[in-house]
């Protein structure tokens, strides 16, 4: 081995098991004693499964050596996003609301992952119900960014990607209704993947917004999350969204030519409606040089503007928010925090006939990006106009999309799957993501991509520094 | 047609009356604040489209049959 163990991406430990030099019991062994060292300053995990895990790790290790091989996740501790409801275990999407919520069932991208023989390490930290954050008046802090405590990894699944970056974990689910995959992925300098709207089973994921709501593998590289959404992806008849899709190897995607490929850089929506920061430009620009290497065909190319996907996207999202939370907005509106109760009243205020107008609307944006995808073979932007913000707990909520419009809502929009990637670092050594999209159901492309970037450059590969990790942030307020 | 005017608080009150809200003063100011954001892109959304526009959202009555979770049929 050529590093230390929480430096092993899930490729790298999966091989390393079937060559018997390295046992998933020690893995994960190394991983929950990082867990006890550094999480107390990241707020990565809300509850940590210690002896579940070092139990499946037992079991994978004892099914591996027998030759029972369960595939790429067999015996890989992970992550699961505290929205992912867990049987007998406590899932709270970090409200007060569901503070003492115990499902009966595993939800099926669990028991995807159980069955492939995953070892769950813990339930980790998000946003209110997946939107309202960060937040310092929950039950639970919010999680910090292992690149400088003072900052957000972003949200919603921000205890995936700061546990990733921090080496507490090599993988995560996370869930994606606006961006909340990517932008942790980009403001952590991980990898994350929101695929096609459908691909990835949302039975007993706890929903933000039913339309929108994606799920997706979060870890450090497109490799791993190719091997996990490998795990992840697949027909449910429990979700109505579920598409009954032919399995597709998306690991064995990553080994298709990028040569000739045609890439459409949507540079507008990061230079001209917004100015993205010097160093996400910088970090763009050096990836497109890395993709014409690749022998990629880059031009840029224009799509509809980032204003006109939030028109469609707020009205729906806040509508199906607002149908979600009503009673319990009318019952007990204090027992939200403020940050998603901000953000969710207005939905009260949205006329049925705007809901259908931002319905037809979608279709229309959703139809206009798949005609540029015709000209195209893949879209890459800016995972963020920004490197991670600052954490600050007298900051006033938001509404998203409002002041600046989200770069990565408009693949939710559309459905299509998009991946964040690290592309790069800023002045400060933040990292910063670029985003890489394709057409319904072209997870394998668009990961092929990534992977091909991923071994040309050195962007990716830094980790965050383990001082800076031990660092005392100001003490949050718990509430 | 008019160039729309942003809603006064007062037209708020009775949107939110009208929703079932019965918001404490400091919810009412965060709603009035939100619905300031919301307000315009609701705007833009409401112009002509063709009769023949189908919004996004296909019902498939098939997607709604009830799963028997042990066999997943």
């Amino acid at each position: 081995m050529a590093g230390p163990l929480h430096e092993l991406t899930v490729a790298q430990a999966g091989r390393l098991f079937r060559s018997r030099a390295l046992s998933p019991v020690e893995l994960t062994a190394a991983y929950l004693a990082r867990i006890a060292a550094l999480d107390p300053a990241l707020n990565a995990f809300i509850a940590v499964t210690q002896e579940r895990a070092l139990a499946e790790a037992r079991q994978a290790e004892e099914e591996l050596g027998r030759g029972h091989d369960r595939g790429p996740m067999h015996g890989i501790p992970y992550g699961l996003k505290d929205i992912f409801e867990t049987a007998d275990l406590r899932t709270t999407a970090q409200s007060r609301l569901l503070a003492a919520h115990v499902p009966r069932r595993d939800c099926t991208v669990q028991a995807r992952l159980r069955a492939g023989g995953g070892v769950l390490l813990g339930k980790q930290s998000t946003w209110e119900f997946a939107l309202g954050g960060p937040s310092f008046d929950l039950p639970w802090p919010p999680a910090r960014n292992p690149w400088d405590l003072s900052r957000s990894p972003l949200g919603s699944s921000s205890g995936a990607a700061a546990a990733i970056a921090a080496g507490l974990c090599p993988a995560a689910t996370g869930s994606d209704t606006g961006g909340s995959i990517r932008m942790p992925a980009a403001a952590c300098g991980i990898a994350g993947l929101k695929p096609t709207y459908g691909l990835v089973s949302r039975r007993g994921v706890l929903p933000n917004a039913y339309s929108y709501d994606h799920c997706g593998p979060m870890a450090w590289s497109a490799e791993d999350c190719a091997l996990m959404l490998g795990v992840m992806a697949g027909y449910d008849p429990e979700d109505p969204g579920s598409l009954d899709a032919p399995p597709a190897d998306y690991a064995a995607a990553l080994a298709r030519p990028v040569r000739g490929l045609r890439v459409g850089v949507v540079r507008h929506w990061y230079e001209e409606e917004v100015r993205a920061e010097p160093g996400v430009v910088a970090g763009l620009d050096a990836a497109l040089a890395v993709l014409r290497d690749l022998g990629c065909r880059v031009a840029d190319v224009r799509l509809p503007g980032l204003r006109e996907f939030g028109d469609a996207k707020t009205p729906i999202t806040l509508s199906e928010l607002y149908a979600l939370h009503e009673g319990d907005l009318k019952r007990r509106p204090d027992a939200f925090g403020r940050s998603l109760r901000y953000r969710v009243l207005a939905g009260a205020l949205v006329r049925a006939e705007d809901y259908v107008q931002a319905q037809r609307w979608r279709a229309e944006l959703t139809a206009a990006v798949g005609a540029v995808l015709e000209e195209v073979d893949l879209l890459v932007t800016a995972g963020s106009f920004t490197a991670a913000p600052s954490l600050d707990p007298d900051e006033p909520p938001t509404f998203l999309g409002a002041a600046v419009p989200s770069i990565t809502g408009p693949f939710n929009t559309t459905g299509m799957p998009a991946l964040s990637v690290c592309c790069g670092y800023d002045g400060a050594g933040l990292p910063v993501g670029m985003q890489i999209a394709g057409r319904p159901l072209d997870e394998g492309r668009v990961l092929a991509l990534g992977h091909a970037f991923e071994r040309a450059t050195a962007a990716g590969r830094r980790r965050p520094a383990e001082a800076g990790m031990q660092g005392a942030p100001a003490p949050a307020d718990t509430g | 047609m008019p160039e729309p005017r942003p809603a006064t608080r007062e037209e708020i009150a009775v949107m939110a009356r009208l929703a079932g809200l019965d918001l404490s003063p400091e919810h009412f100011e965060e709603l009035v604040g939100a619905y300031a954001n919301l307000e315009p892109m609701l705007w833009r959304l409401r112009r002509g489209r063709d009769r023949a526009d189908e919004p996004a959202h296909v019902f498939d009555p098939r997607k709604f049959m009830p799963v028997d979770p042990g066999t997943g049929r």
